[in-house]
């Protein structure tokens, strides 16, 4: 048992004692109530109960004042008295201590003898009780001024057939419910206290501020000539136990029963009552079926509750016990109450729903407050609250939902309505906390379910363009060396695949191939797309950590489109996960955009280096566009209003633009900031401002070189507008590995290697081989239809399931259509299945099998099977099993 | 209360354990329902939605009169990662004068709204009984809107009396055709689709997250979860997984033979099956580094579950359960899974189940156990009674039954709201079988003698 060990209460889950003393005395006809004490006490209680109720709760108080406080109370218990004696002409006052008055020492019983006979005209019965705040909750206090009560009205102990029933603190609804029983079983019920009026009146026309209703005390005086007494609480102990008064001064039997809650407890209460002679009424055995109806009807929504249950002890238990008889699991049993027997009554059964639900994580609490509760609440996962309104800000903080049903209620109406008494209230709460539960699931799950298995990697957007993959955008650069800033770790390979170009660049001479050269078109070699597929397998299989294809050059990938595409199409049949990258100037862009979207380019380099056609015509020598050459400022049009339109194209659908820029001395040095402007507007993710390499007979061969502080200095000024490349190293068009360790000289020396070991791949058959053809394998067919079991006789086989054996074990090649093997004659229907298929068709399909299992088969087939050394097994059984059966009988035959 | 009796003509239509004399199978089934006898079947159209519905950016249109789109208007728990769309219900709601003087004025019209209003990329045209009878000429509709708007509108034949649910799939798988047959493309190596999923509580997410574990790629699902985009590329996987068989086997026969895309069927209903799936994607269109992946996660997950089994199965060993369900296939999954827990299946029925999935049911069960081919309430309820069933797997239509005879009830339908896919849905299969079969609400159902001895009170 968890207990309080704080000395703090943090947010109480309990009142005092004089709040359930005047509660008890509301159900006391014409009866009034005065706390003796100071003034606070009388207005919070009276608060408490209105919100609750809402009906007017008037409660008299001594107003106790700092004199009274010194020197003795009794004149202002006097005057008080007075007062609402003239005011409420009451004709029972029930007189409540509280903290202050039991702790100043106040003789009540005294003070009231003398008031009695100080004021002969009083007709009416003072009842005094002694409730010290400190004593004891609001529930012991109800049971002390019903205890007061038996113990002060004078009694007639004539005996009669008449019945007691002593309740706790229960609605106003449930006390009319037990009066319909008693009188549709016609039975002479005592009942007391009865709330059922008093604190849930009636709208008449007009209003009686003295309670009309209730108890009275001529019905009192009678139960101590009762046959026996039913008293409806689990806890309350004998010295505060009226029925247990009334048992040891008049013999009266007590009967202590538990709330009538759930199916056992009202069948027990219904059973005490039957004691009389009284027969339970059609009625109540109608609603006890309809009660176990609903048990069952909500059972399984039941068993995904997790109950928090806090309040008066006598409530936890029930509601605990309600819970365990529906499968509902009460993760937090908890009163604010001190009651050590709490445990001891409901471990067991919550231990055994516990063990049901394979959870044993549950908590039992006394005395505790609601800071423990939120936190069980939190340890144990629950998802649903029931008691008072006062776990409403666990409800706000942790979205547990609460359902509103014990005492007080502040924030819903209808707290005097509640039902939870009888197979009817039972069936009303049980409902309310399965629909709770209902309604948590049916706003959630989706959003749940969305969470838990909805893989986030597949909902960005961008990865419906990278065809395949299963790597986004951001995974992709993550992995790119040109991007992830540092470069280490992952390597790319440049595919020297397209050598032909349609600009010429006044700094670029491309046929240049010297190892010791790195730069930017320059290549040993150039590629087929098959021998570029060889590569890339090759070097992937050396080199782990190859993330990135790039196809930059020599010339421009899309002046080379269709062997770029082949070169794409084929890695990334070998390799979903591929990253390609392309360099281009960009003149195609608007082209092929959009198919380089769908072939799967994630990043895309365009060589930018003005944005004025003006400044280009000096850049551009010309550029050849459809079938056309256009050379000055119309070249350099075409060519802007071509990069613009393309690089849009690109980061519209969410690719990574890089903007490469060639600062060239003199020419486009000062216009390098309106470039990086554009870059950034168009979308563009970085831009990379690279010193010129002045090479021998281009026309910028003596063109001065940009220092490397000044490229540094540029680069600075950029970075402010868009994000800046650092560390490019201008690497060749056939580049391979890590930046930092270009390894394409050694791999050249094994071109042979590569161009021999990898095979080729077809990117449009289904499968990729990795391996060299192999050699045909002993195969086995399985008739299966559903494809999970041997499910069909070999004349209807419509599929057959075709496993390889290799290497002793057997691997699933595909599945075959009988359908698929028809000779094209009538009977074939195309959906391989009935009768109609012929036998036929059914050998062929597989005749190169070593061995074939069906439910069934027929002798002729199998004589026919047999004669092509086909072998046959009939048996039922999941496919898996069979063939590895299959495989394990061909290993031993083959073993001969 | 009448005696619980067999009607005659159902007679052969029951059968007690395997059957022993040919092989064949005497049940019959696969034929048309008894007139009266209270069939658990449902109509071409519940067929069709079902299949289509999850898609879930597309306009489910019903034309007709308004029944068939009140009474399938979000009724499923299948889940969208994107559009929620498909959660409402539209229909043409056809008045007298309607179906008088035709509807088709009306459905071009609510077309014309639907894309005045909205902006649909594909709607789906259901065309329901009346229509059927009062012979609406929905194709010529659908084309004209299709060329009118330029969207995808798409007829599914499905009025009810037009057969059972089963040639309502087939609509469906040919909407679904008509919708994706001109979206042709190369082939992505080691890709597949997936048929005949509806992520009901996110179960296709938990077969993508398998694929994606193992390196396959996940092209198109279908339906569950799928949009017009998704759909579309379809196309371009080398392999279609089918996972309820019942309902899209059509669908990848014509993909087989149109698009050249082969298919193997799979499960992803119990550990067995699971494990066998997802080793044969990886084998079917997989390199070694797929297969060896896939073996990894099944022997991870198969480790996970071995501990959460054996403290269960001691509750469950020895039980008795009924089922009845929609096909073979499920029924025969579900008898499977129940053999794994040691619950001995004793009633076994289906709506549309063939001769050899009752051929294979007889080898799965013993011999004293009754299958049941079309069932209706009553035999349900006599033979679950004789039989002592403790559960019933079922729709959400045989629950209440279950209960008013005090017998446990599996909701293994389209409103579920917990997986049962996947190594994940054993787990909550599991659980549900246990919170429903030993729930404590079952020992309460004796009347106490103080209320059956002392009599009611007149």
């Amino acid at each position: 048992m968890s207990k309080n060990l704080v000395n703090l209460n943090v947010n109480p889950c309990k009142m005092c004692m004089p709040m359930g003393s005047v509660s008890a005395f509301y159900g006391i006809k014409k009866c009034m109530t005065i706390l003796h004490g100071s003034q606070g006490c009388a207005t919070y209680i009276r608060r408490h109960m209105a919100t609750h109720y809402n009906e007017p709760v008037d409660i008299a108080s001594s107003s106790l004042t700092e004199e009274g406080t010194v020197f003795g109370g009794e004149k202002n218990l006097i005057k008080g008295l007075e007062t609402l004696i003239k005011l409420y002409e009451p004709e029972v006052i029930g007189v409540s201590t509280t903290c202050l008055a039991e702790t100043i020492g106040e003789d009540l019983k005294r003070m009231i003898k003398d008031f009695n006979e100080t004021h002969p005209d009083y007709k009416g019965k003072i009842i005094h009780v002694s409730t010290a705040g400190y004593a004891g909750t609001q529930y012991e206090g109800f049971f002390q001024a019903l205890r007061a009560i038996v113990e002060q009205v004078e009694m007639k102990p004539e005996k009669h057939d008449g019945i007691n029933v002593i309740t706790g603190m229960i609605s106003p609804a449930d006390t009319r419910f037990l009066k319909s029983v008693f009188d549709s079983m016609r039975l002479d019920v005592v009942l007391l206290p009865d709330l059922s009026e008093n604190l849930d009146g009636v709208h008449q026309p007009v209003y009686n501020r003295l309670p009309q209703h209730g108890t009275s005390v001529e019905d009192i005086s009678k139960m101590a000539g009762a046959r026996y007494t039913i008293e409806l609480s689990t806890f309350i102990e004998n010295e505060k136990s009226p029925g247990y008064y009334l048992e040891k001064t008049y013999g009266v039997p007590l009967i202590r029963l538990n709330l009538p809650v759930g199916l056992r407890d009202t069948d027990a209460f219904l059973e005490a009552l039957t004691k009389t002679g009284a027969k339970v009424p059609k009625a109540l055995i109608q609603s006890r079926g309809r009660y176990l109806d609903a048990m069952v009807d909500s059972h399984k929504y039941n068993a995904e509750g997790r109950a928090a249950i806090f309040g008066e002890p006598d409530f936890v238990y029930s509601m605990t016990q309600l819970c365990i008889e529906n499968g509902l699991m009460s993760t937090v049993a908890a009163t604010g109450a001190k009651c050590s027997a709490l445990e001891d009554k409901i471990k067991t059964g919550i231990a055994e729903v516990g063990q049901f639900m394979f959870n044993d994580h549950f908590v039992i609490a006394q005395d505790t407050d609601f800071d423990h509760i939120e936190q069980f609440v939190a340890d144990t996962k629950a998802n649903v609250m029931i008691g008072s309104s006062d776990g409403r800000r666990i409800e706000e903080k942790m979205g547990v939902p609460l359902v509103r049903c014990a005492f007080p209620i502040h924030d819903h109406i209808g707290g005097q309505r509640v039902r939870m008494l009888g197979y009817e209230g039972s069936i009303d709460l049980l409902d309310r906390v399965t629909n709770t539960l209902l309604t948590l699931k049916e706003s959630s799950y989706r959003e749940t379910l969305y969470d838990k298995y909805y893989d986030e990697t597949r909902k960005a957007p961008e990865l419906k363009l990278v065809v395949g993959g299963k790597m986004s955008i951001e995974e992709k650069t993550k992995k790119h060396p040109c991007f992830n800033g540092c470069g280490t770790g992952y390597a790319r390979i440049h595919l020297p695949i397209a050598p032909a170009c349609n600009i010429q660049c006044n700094y670029c001479v491309r046929k240049y191939d010297c190892p010791n050269e790195s730069r930017p078109g320059v290549t040993t070699q150039t590629l087929s797309p098959e021998e570029a597929y060889k590569k890339y397998v090759y070097v992937k299989e050396k080199m782990p950590n190859l993330t990135v294809v790039g196809i930059a050059g020599p010339g421009d990938a899309l002046a080379n489109y269709e062997k770029t595409r082949e070169t794409l199409q084929l890695i990334h049949a070998y390799d979903p996960d591929v990253t390609f990258c392309i360099s281009t100037n960009g003149l195609m862009l608007p082209q092929y955009a959009n198919e380089l979207v769908e072939l799967g380019v994630s990043h895309v380099t365009v060589t930018l280096n003005a944005v004025d056609p003006r400044i280009g015509k000096d850049i551009y020598q010309y550029i050849d566009y459809m079938g056309t050459r256009y050379t000055g400022e119309i070249g350099a049009s075409i060519l802007l209003a071509n990069q613009l339109a393309g690089i849009k194209m690109l980061t519209e659908k969410g690719l990574i633009v890089k903007v490469n820029t060639v600062v060239l001395k003199g020419i486009n040095d000062a216009h390098i900031g309106a470039v990086v402007e554009k870059a950034k507007e168009l979308g563009c993710e970085i831009t990379n401002l690279m010193q010129m390499i002045p090479v021998k007979g281009s026309v910028f061969e003596n063109m001065p070189l940009t220092s490397n502080k000044e490229i540094m200095e540029i680069r600075k000024q950029n970075s402010a507008i868009l994000k800046q490349m650092y560390h490019c190293k201008q690497c060749r068009a056939d580049a391979v590995g890590t930046l930092d360790n270009d390894e394409s000289f050694s791999l050249e020396a094994e071109s042979e290697a590569w161009k021999t070991q990898v095979t080729t791949i077809d990117v449009l058959s289904e499968k990729v081989s990795d391996t060299p053809v192999k050699p045909a394998l002993p195969l086995f067919a399985v008739a299966s239809k559903g494809g999970i079991l041997v499910d069909q006789h070999f004349g209807h086989a419509s599929d057959f399931y075709i496993y390889e054996y290799e290497g002793g074990t057997v691997r699933f090649k595909e599945r075959r259509s009988v359908s698929k093997y028809c000779d094209g004659s009538e009977s074939c229907d195309g959906n391989g299945g009935g009768k109609n298929v012929k036998m036929d068709q059914i050998l062929e399909a597989v005749q190169d099998c070593v061995c074939v299992v069906a439910m069934r088969i027929g002798e002729a087939p199998k004589r026919k099977l047999m004669e092509k050394g086909v072998k046959v097994m009939m048996t039922y059984g999941r496919i898996e099993e069979v063939v590895d059966e299959a495989a394990r009988a061909f290993r031993s035959e083959r073993a001969i | 209360m009448s005696e619980l009796k067999i009607l005659e003509e159902r007679k052969s239509f029951i059968q007690y354990g395997k059957n022993q004399s040919d092989g064949c199978g005497s049940l019959q089934c696969d034929s048309d329902s008894l007139s009266g006898a209270v069939s658990q079947r449902a109509c071409v159209y519940c067929g069709a939605r079902v299949v289509l519905n999850p898609i879930t950016d597309a306009f489910h249109i019903v034309h007709g009169p308004i029944g068939c789109a009140s009474y399938t208007w979000d009724i499923r728990g299948s889940l969208s990662s994107g559009s929620e769309l498909f959660r409402n219900s539209f229909s043409t709601d056809l008045s007298e004068q309607d179906v008088v003087f035709g509807g088709e004025k009306k459905l071009g019209k609510a077309i014309e709204e639907l894309v005045a209003k909205e902006t649909p990329k594909v709607i789906f045209v259901y065309a329901t009984c009346i229509v059927g009878v009062i012979g609406d000429d929905v194709d010529a509709v659908c084309k004209e809107a299709e060329a009118k708007y330029g969207i995808r509108v798409i007829p599914v034949k499905s009025p009810g009396f037009s057969g059972n649910k089963s040639y309502g799939y087939r609509m469906a798988c040919d909407a679904i055709m008509t919708l994706i047959r001109p979206h042709t493309g190369p082939k992505k190596a080691r890709s597949v689709n997936i048929l005949g999923d509806f992520n009901l509580a996110g179960e296709m997410w938990i077969i993508q997250n398998y694929m994606k574990e193992i390196g396959i790629e996940v092209v198109s699902t279908i339906t569950g979860d799928a949009s017009y985009e998704s759909l579309i590329k379809a196309p371009t996987a080398s392999l279609n997984l089918v996972q309820c068989a019942g309902s899209m086997t059509y669908l990848a026969k014509q993909m087989e033979s149109e698009m050249n895309i082969p298919f193997v069927k799979v499960s992803f209903f119990g550990i067995e099956d699971t494990s066998a799936s997802i080793l044969r994607v990886a084998e079917a269109v997989g390199t070694q580094e797929n297969v060896n992946r896939a073996k990894a996660l099944i022997r991870r997950e198969e480790a996970k579950l071995k501990g959460f089994l054996e403290s269960r199965i001691p509750r469950l060993t020895g039980k008795r359960a009924a089922i009845y369900v929609g096909g073979g296939f499920k029924a025969i999954s579900l008898i499977r899974q129940f053999n794994a827990m040691g619950i001995k299946t004793v009633v076994v029925g289906t709506q549309t189940g063939k001769p050899e999935d009752y051929e294979i049911i007889g080898t799965l069960v013993d011999d004293d156990a009754v299958i049941l081919d079309d069932a209706n309430p009553t035999e349900l309820e006599l033979f679950m009674r004789e039989k002592g069933a403790d559960i019933l797997v079922g729709g959400v239509k045989e629950r209440p039954l279950a209960y008013k005879l005090g017998v446990a009830f599996c909701d293994h339908n389209h409103e579920r709201k917990h997986a049962l896919a996947g190594y994940e849905g054993v787990i909550n299969f599991t659980n549900e079988i246990n919170s429903s079969m030993n729930s404590p609400v079952w020992q309460y159902l004796q009347v106490p003698e103080f209320l059956t001895e002392e009599g009611e009170h007149e």
